[in-house]
């Protein structure tokens, strides 16, 4: 009998111990006791479009925008040039010839993607173009100069935060379809935080001195893909119509 | 391994006619040649205990690299650059794919007709993922195991857990891997493939009817032994069966980098300025007529 | 130095010959047609999965610049090297073979330097079709 009760208070005490949801439920973890964001997810928002408020277009829903403050800290040279990508966009967007969509842009494309947790490595698989980003835990950067579309991650745990530093970009992805660039000197902090069994809240910090007079952040829920039987498919788009389309 | 690797480079780029067969070296204290690989690998396999991850299953994660190159998964011999080697063919007896008549016709013409799809930098599709150049990772979590493949960033995800493939008018380039553990081997069903990739560079083809079944069986702890059985009556005479062997790459601080292929793809444009054709799938060669 | 079982030389061998196994060397190059370019590096391109060099070559009192097909750049990265170790303006002497369509193009083997550091540049590896 006292053991019984030792035993319940002891389950109480852990319990409530236990970093809780707002619902007051477990968060899954991992066997080394990290948050488990193994699984599928995807974004639901309108930064595939455009990462700042901006209103409805034919095909471009209305969107509240992703970004602290509303707007981004461009130099003025690079906010003009963010005026010309947009008007050319048909013909500049990376995404127009299936290019790899860089960082952060991969996370809110409107596709899914999954990720897949080990201990020395985080892998994220999206489903668009078979994008991949392998996060190596606890390691460095190689060293540069390298130009990568999706950049070198690195990953730590803060806490229940999983924090990915990423770097050795190249110039030519974009933020978004209307034309919000970076330079090669572009430095992207994430954060991945779990806070329900079926959400991450997603921010990503961006620095680059050569575009933005100060670093800028970005937010977002993203959510648990609960569908029966989900799993990525294949958005090949290269593939399409006749001829495999050419990356130049 | 950096050093010997290096020196290796430099020793391979001196008579490129010269290349060797890997055809002596070994693995797990089995030959590499495949007939021989799979005598001797799977008995061995039976008395092999995996290290475990910590869902109990077999432990597979590393960087592997393929026994042989996917040049041609039938034997060839030396060529430009490249090495000879042994078919992977293992059942048929003649150790060559049991082609159709008419799919033995179009397999003659297909290196001097299309542009292989590995050029293109489309996903390899099932087999050629697994013996795909060059650089190879497996990781595992509960659920899932996931094989990376440095070219053009491609990756396949093997679902563990009980389930049906995806819907029949869902075709893939990788195919829909449905994965179960028998013992200690890793069987995988693959369906839905969109029957627009090759074995190899040699144009070896199947239809987008194709069904594998493959099993991936750890022979100790840096060799996997890998199957793969194909069926497609559409195109063969007859079920058969490839083998070959995956080797850790056991350097320190390996790490898979960014290919990004399609990026800064300039080959197609060189194959078709000599008249290659993207590879349309054997449905579109075989009813367009030739 | 610790000796090498057969099957680590074996695959060292595999990982030596840069493995781009995707393509066809010979609809598109002349094993028969063997080059020596020396020119001037005007652009190295990082990109997979053919790197690319181009280099101004003097020809009958004309440049013309060659672009010479590479293997992929990780290969290079491996071995430490990166984009700043191809200075623009390196005088270079470039082994390879011509391409089929006539362009000023070609599939290089071996890159050297003035300096004397020399490279293979694996593009043509594994790139042949078999003899039918």
């Amino acid at each position: 009998m006292r053991r019984r009760l030792a035993g319940a208070i002891v389950a109480a005490f852990v319990l409530a111990l236990a970093p809780a949801t707002a619902r007051g439920q477990a968060l899954p973890r991992t066997a080394d006791g990290k948050p488990d964001l193994s699984g599928i997810w995807q974004a639901l928002n309108t930064a595939g479009w455009n990462i700042l408020p901006h209103p409805a277009e034919d095909g471009v829903p209305a969107g509240l925008g992703v970004v602290d403050g509303g707007a981004l800290p461009y130099t003025p040279a690079a906010a003009a040039r963010q005026l010309e990508h947009r008007a050319n966009r048909a013909s500049r967007d990376p995404e127009a010839r299936c290019l790899l969509p860089g960082v952060p842009r991969a996370t809110y494309m409107g596709f899914p993607f999954q990720i897949v947790q080990t201990p020395t490595q985080t892998s994220i698989l999206y489903e668009y173009a078979h994008t991949l980003r392998n996060i190596f835990m606890n390691s460095q950067h190689p060293r540069g100069p390298i130009e990568w579309w999706m950049g070198d991650s690195r990953g730590r745990w803060e806490g229940d935060t999983l924090v990915v530093d990423v770097v050795h970009f190249n110039d030519q992805t974009w933020f978004d379809r209307a034309g919000n660039h970076h330079s090669e000197q572009l430095h992207v902090i994430e954060r991945y935080t779990l806070v329900s069994a079926n959400h991450i809240n997603y921010e990503a910090t961006i620095e680059d001195p050569k575009v933005f007079t100060r670093p800028w952040t970005m937010r977002m829920p993203l959510y648990r893909r609960l569908d029966m039987n989900m799993q990525i498919l294949e958005y090949e788009c290269y593939g399409f119509g006749e001829a495999p389309r050419s990356g130049n | 391994m950096k050093t010997i690797a290096a020196v290796l480079i430099f020793t391979a780029s001196a008579g490129h006619a010269a290349a060797q067969a890997p055809a002596a070296a070994t693995a797990a204290g089995c030959p590499l040649e495949p007939v021989k690989f799979h005598a001797c690998a799977l008995p061995k396999a039976k008395s092999f205990n995996p290290p475990r991850t910590p869902d109990g299953r077999p432990d597979m994660q590393g960087y592997w690299e393929r026994a042989f190159t996917s040049q041609d998964i039938e034997e060839h011999g030396a060529g430009f650059g490249i090495q000879a080697g042994p078919s992977l063919v293992i059942d048929t007896p003649d150790r060559k794919i049991p082609y159709q008549p008419w799919a033995l016709d179009i397999k003659k013409d297909m290196v001097d007709r299309y542009i292989s799809p590995l050029a293109s930098c489309f996903p390899p599709g099932m087999p050629r993922h697994v013996i795909a150049p060059a650089s190879h990772q497996i990781i595992q979590a509960p659920g899932y195991v996931v094989h990376l493949l440095e070219y053009s960033h491609s990756y396949r995800v093997i679902p563990t857990a009980a389930g049906a493939h995806v819907p029949s008018p869902v075709r893939l380039w990788q195919g829909d891997s449905r994965g179960r553990w028998e013992g200690n081997t890793l069987v995988v069903d693959v369906a839905n493939s969109n029957g627009l990739t090759w074995f190899d560079n040699a144009g070896n083809f199947f239809s987008d009817d194709v069904h594998v079944v493959e099993r991936f069986t750890m022979v100790d702890a840096d060799t996997i032994h890998y199957e793969a059985r194909i069926e497609d009556p559409k195109v063969y005479t007859r079920p058969w069966t490839m083998v070959s062997a995956l080797v850790r790459n056991k350097e320190p601080g390996y790490e898979l980098l960014e290919q990004a292929c399609h990026e800064g793809n300039r080959a197609v444009e060189g194959m078709q300025s000599v008249g290659l054709k993207p590879y349309p799938g054997v449905t579109n060669i075989r009813g367009g007529g030739r | 130095m610790k000796r090498l079982s057969w099957a680590v030389a074996g695959i060292a061998l595999l990982c030596a010959v840069p493995v781009l196994a995707h393509h066809s060397f010979s609809a598109e190059f002349d094993a028969t047609k063997p080059i020596t370019l020396k020119g001037k590096l005007t652009k190295m391109d990082w990109v997979n999965p053919h790197g690319w060099l181009y280099i101004d070559v003097a020809e009958d009192g004309k440049v013309v610049n060659w672009a010479i097909e590479a293997g992929s750049p990780n290969a290079l990265l491996r071995r430490g090297l990166r984009q700043t170790d191809f200075p623009i303006g390196s005088e270079l002497v470039i082994d390879g073979y011509r391409a089929k369509n006539g362009s000023p193009t070609a599939n290089g083997t071996t890159v050297k330097f003035a300096d004397g550091r020399n490279f293979f540049l694996g593009a043509a590896s594994e790139g042949t079709t078999p003899q039918k």
